[in-house]
């Protein structure tokens, strides 16, 4: 396979957050991958709030979304596509994220190693400022670990999707 | 938006009636993972739960639950047994969260335990324990701090 340009990155990683059911359902939105920087939006929704009374986000609701997003950019950063789950995550939380607008945010792969992918990400709102930033670290499963399917599924053609 | 709520003596009613689903309420992602609580069994603390709804997985391969709705769950436990047992009514505000992935989640009922570490004038810090069928083997662990907020404060 040639390698994959940005465009063919933010389709595949497009489709990997629509697999997952909890971000589908969502509607998280990939606008940008690239081995370098992936960036996503969450939709405003009632469900995202974790203080009614208040307007305020929940914050798990950046845990989850940091989560995605750093894990998400680890894919572009790989040789090829290699399943990593999360191994640790720190999210430090600059303010509460507000009701009522989307939420943006983008992680980067910083190094990746034979056994560990190290990232980090951070959560804005349009005009608020910076809301959260994380580091992640991932591990590698290696290619004996993930299922041929993985790399199929990413890069499958659009009309295979019937 | 709920008004008269959420005030000075709506914390303290709550918190005397040990009324978790009132907090919850307020926590709509919270209910949307499908977080409850109840008193332990034996002992004075809480015991959370998550239920396997379908909407939690992030791995459909496995299939495993998200990470982040495993952190999600960890955080809003750790905040409703804060509000329980802090010294005063308390209203916690997040400031950092670390959380440590021990094992894969799978598709069951999730459990986790809190244990408030250190509770200073304003500031707080919890453990959080996370296990489905063996509670000797747990998914996941976190730490996390809170700035502990006055209730007065909060009158808007």
């Amino acid at each position: 396979m040639t390698s994959p340009t940005d465009a063919d990155w933010r389709r595949a990683l497009s489709r990997f957050v629509n697999v997952i059911p909890h971000t589908r359902e969502l509607g998280l939105e990939v606008l940008e991958a690239s081995p370098r920087l992936t960036r996503m939006r969450l939709p405003w929704h009632e469900d995202l709030l974790g203080d009614s009374a208040r307007g305020l986000v929940h914050g798990g609701v950046l845990t989850m979304l940091l989560d995605t997003a750093c894990g998400s950019a680890v894919l572009p950063a790989l040789p090829a596509p290699e399943v990593c789950p999360t191994l640790d995550l720190r999210v430090d939380h600059f303010r509460p994220a507000v009701a009522g607008l989307d939420l943006l945010v983008e992680a980067r792969a910083l190094r990746v190693t034979a056994s560990v992918v190290f990232t980090e990400g951070r959560v804005w709102q349009s005009g608020q400022g910076d809301v959260a930033r994380a580091v992640g670290n991932f591990v590698r499963l290696g290619p004996r670990n993930t299922p041929p399917e993985f790399a199929q599924a990413l890069f499958a053609e659009e009309n295979d999707h019937a | 938006m709920p008004e008269g709520i959420y005030g000075v003596e709506w914390l303290a009613r709550t918190r005397d009636d040990r009324d978790l689903a009132a907090w919850l309420e307020l926590m709509p992602y919270a209910r949307r993972i499908g977080v409850s609580a109840q008193p332990e069994a034996q002992g004075e603390g809480l015991l959370f739960r998550l239920d396997p709804q379908p909407g939690n997985v992030g791995n459909v391969m496995l299939p495993a639950l998200h990470g982040g709705v495993v952190a999600a769950f960890m955080e809003t436990a750790a905040t409703l047994d804060l509000m329980l047992a802090s010294r005063e009514p308390r209203l916690p505000r997040v400031v950092d969260v670390s959380i440590d992935y021990l094992r894969t989640a799978r598709l069951v009922p999730t459990y986790a335990r809190c244990s408030l570490l250190r509770e200073g004038r304003r500031l707080a810090n919890v453990t959080v324990t996370a296990w489905q069928k063996d509670a000797a083997a747990p998914v996941a662990t976190a730490r996390l701090h809170f700035v502990l907020g006055d209730p007065a404060n909060y009158q808007e």
